[in-house]
């Protein structure tokens, strides 16, 4: 039996760390932020993966380590699996949670949405999908750092089309 | 009885490395654990086994000496385990338990916040553990 953590803890964890390091300790300097924030999902990712493949044949290719993270990797942190899995068979995947948990409870501010519709240029620079944005990359850094311990090494980013759904582009280094 | 254990990262890198004996022949085992790497990747290079059995993390009997066995263990993420006994007559279930529960140790061990990847495993509670299961090897089956 696994100890477990309360779900609102860990939503308060995250909010509380990315808000220390965007307006904290890294105020004026998002993209440092964002990297330290990955860097604290790829530790994170990478004991986990340590964990949660002990009692299983290690992988013999690129795709059954993804459908791992899919599957039970994913079932473990978030208690669903990825919803769709697509990939051009060239090191490229894409992982879709129609239901991200870590997003869940997030909206954007209505104010900036209204705002955004006339021009897509707009929308990349639109706050509210930035300061959205911070948000995954611990996710992201999650991903790289269990994909890595495996033997993968791959950038990984996310992609928020509607919330909450939520795609993971993870590209594997050759 | 076990007279040394050891962890061993991806690039080769020893990450634990312990022995289990009065006599000063410490040397002589961490020869033995490195000459065992070679096998080790022997082994997973050229499977010769199929079926459920491929791919395993339990690597089985790498090879015997005149005085000792060897037993590796190869997990997921690329790191050896290696065990060097001097019984005879080893139970396969035996070796696989205490595979496990090394495992089991190991993952607690670098779990620690504080704990760089790939370098040298320091915990005291690591050390405590695994002479604890060490200890406790073959006991059960008897």
């Amino acid at each position: 039996m696994g100890r477990e953590v309360s779900e609102s803890c860990i939503d308060s964890l995250l909010t509380e760390m990315v808000s220390s390091y965007c307006n904290h300790f890294y105020a004026n300097k998002p993209e440092l932020a964002a990297r330290r924030i990955e860097a604290i999902g790829y530790q994170v990712g990478h004991q986990l993966s340590e964990r949660y493949t002990m009692e299983r044949p290690r992988f013999s290719d690129h795709l059954e380590a993804i459908k791992f993270i899919c599957k039970d990797f994913w079932s473990e942190l978030f208690k669903k699996q990825i919803d769709n899995l697509k990939t051009n068979h060239r090191g490229t995947f894409v992982l879709q949670d129609n239901r991200f948990r870590w997003l869940a409870r997030m909206s954007l501010d209505p104010t900036a949405d209204d705002a955004v519709p006339q021009d897509p240029a707009d929308f990349a620079e639109s706050k509210a999908a930035q300061a959205m944005s911070m948000y995954l990359y611990f996710p992201c850094g999650i991903i790289r750092g269990a994909l890595s311990n495996l033997g993968i090494p791959c950038a990984v980013s996310a992609d928020i089309s509607n919330l909450p759904a939520c795609s993971f582009v993870v590209r594997i280094k050759a | 009885m076990i007279v040394c254990v050891a962890v061993v990262g991806h690039q080769n890198n020893p990450l634990y490395i312990q022995s289990f004996t009065e006599a000063d022949d410490a040397l002589k085992l961490h020869h033995i654990v490195h000459c065992s790497l070679d096998v080790v990747d022997e082994r997973v290079n050229n499977p010769k086994k199929s079926g459920p059995t491929l791919n395993e993390t339990f690597l089985g009997l790498l090879y015997p000496t005149e005085n000792y066995k060897v037993y590796g263990y190869l997990t997921n993420t690329k790191v050896k385990f290696i065990l060097v006994t001097t019984d005879l007559d080893v139970r396969d279930v035996d070796v696989r338990n205490f595979f496990r529960r090394f495992h089991a140790a190991y993952v607690d061990a670098v779990s620690n916040p504080f704990h760089v990847p790939g370098k040298k495993i320091t915990s005291r509670t690591f050390a405590e553990r695994v002479s604890n299961i060490v200890k406790s090897f073959g006991l059960s089956s008897t």
